[in-house]
């Protein structure tokens, strides 16, 4: 996907948010929608189950106006979780810029988290996207929950942070940590802007 | 209760303005440094040199020969 166009003058970023069922990927997309101002809010796309399991994916596209002459766009996407739902993270991942993947830390869930994080290797590939040099954050969320049901941060760290990049601790219920993720990612895509892709595809 | 209200909004508003102001501050950045990139400098004039000569009207240093041929036409 193209990050920058120069011929039109736009910025457009694609960001997905990846990890297991129930980890709270969705819910980080409803606190940013909640958070933008009336004039900003466009629709966000939202598939759900019966028992609010996302189906297929969310969508949120957030306009941010026109910035250094650049009409600039974030869309934030999610996966459905469900180790069914294979097919759909693959196509949601098609020109992915930036990752931010959503850990869910119960200590019951760490085994779910790490194949969740294996899966999004494996798609990345597939895409021919680089899982060791594509931006990305973890967010470990459910800080919240009483300190006997959920792992430590150093240990999440060790467990699924092997390239060292920026975490951080979330609940995203209340949408703590929820607009430092983003912050992070955005700058880490961002930061990738190059003259080469301007003129690309 | 409207102060109240009015507090709320402010601090919604809030973390999105914040984002995008970092956004915001990191396009500039770049657009910056990629508009520098992405205007090639201008080509440097290709200074005509009169070829050098062994006997009178033989050219030796050919690839200037197109050269002085194109100068000569205009």
């Amino acid at each position: 996907m193209s990050v920058v166009n120069y011929g039109t003058r736009e910025i457009t970023c694609k960001i997905v948010y990846y990890g297991p069922g129930r980890s709270g990927k969705t819910t980080n997309l409803q606190h940013v929608y909640s958070k933008l101002p009336e004039e900003r809010k466009g629709k966000m796309v939202s598939l759900a189950t019966e028992t609010d399991r996302t189906l297929f994916f969310d969508f949120l596209p957030l306009d941010l106006g026109t910035i250094s002459g650049f009409a600039t766009r974030f869309q934030l996407y999610t996966v459905p979780g469900q180790v069914y739902y294979a097919a759909t993270r693959k196509l949601v991942l098609q020109g992915v810029d930036g990752v931010v993947f959503v850990a869910d830390s119960q200590s019951r869930q760490l085994a779910e988290n790490i194949e969740s994080l294996q899966d999004l290797h494996a798609n990345l590939a597939d895409e021919g996207l680089d899982p060791r040099t594509i931006p990305l954050v973890m967010q470990y969320n459910k800080r919240d929950l009483p300190a006997g049901e959920i792992s430590a941060i150093a240990d999440l760290d060790e467990t699924l942070n092997f390239r060292a990049v920026p975490h951080f601790s979330a609940t995203a219920v209340t949408g703590g940590g929820v607009f430092e993720t983003l912050r992070s990612i955005s700058t880490l895509v961002l930061s990738r802007l190059s003259a080469p892709a301007a003129k690309g595809s | 209760m409207a102060k109240e209200a009015e507090k709320e909004a402010e601090d919604a508003g809030g973390e999105f303005a914040d984002f995008l102001a970092d956004v915001s501050k990191e396009i500039a950045q770049r657009v910056e440094s990629l508009d520098k990139r992405a205007t090639p400098p201008a080509p440097e004039k290709k200074k005509l040199r009169t070829p050098a000569v062994a006997d009178a009207g033989v050219f030796v240093e050919w690839p200037y020969v197109a050269d002085r041929m194109i100068e000569e036409m205009r």
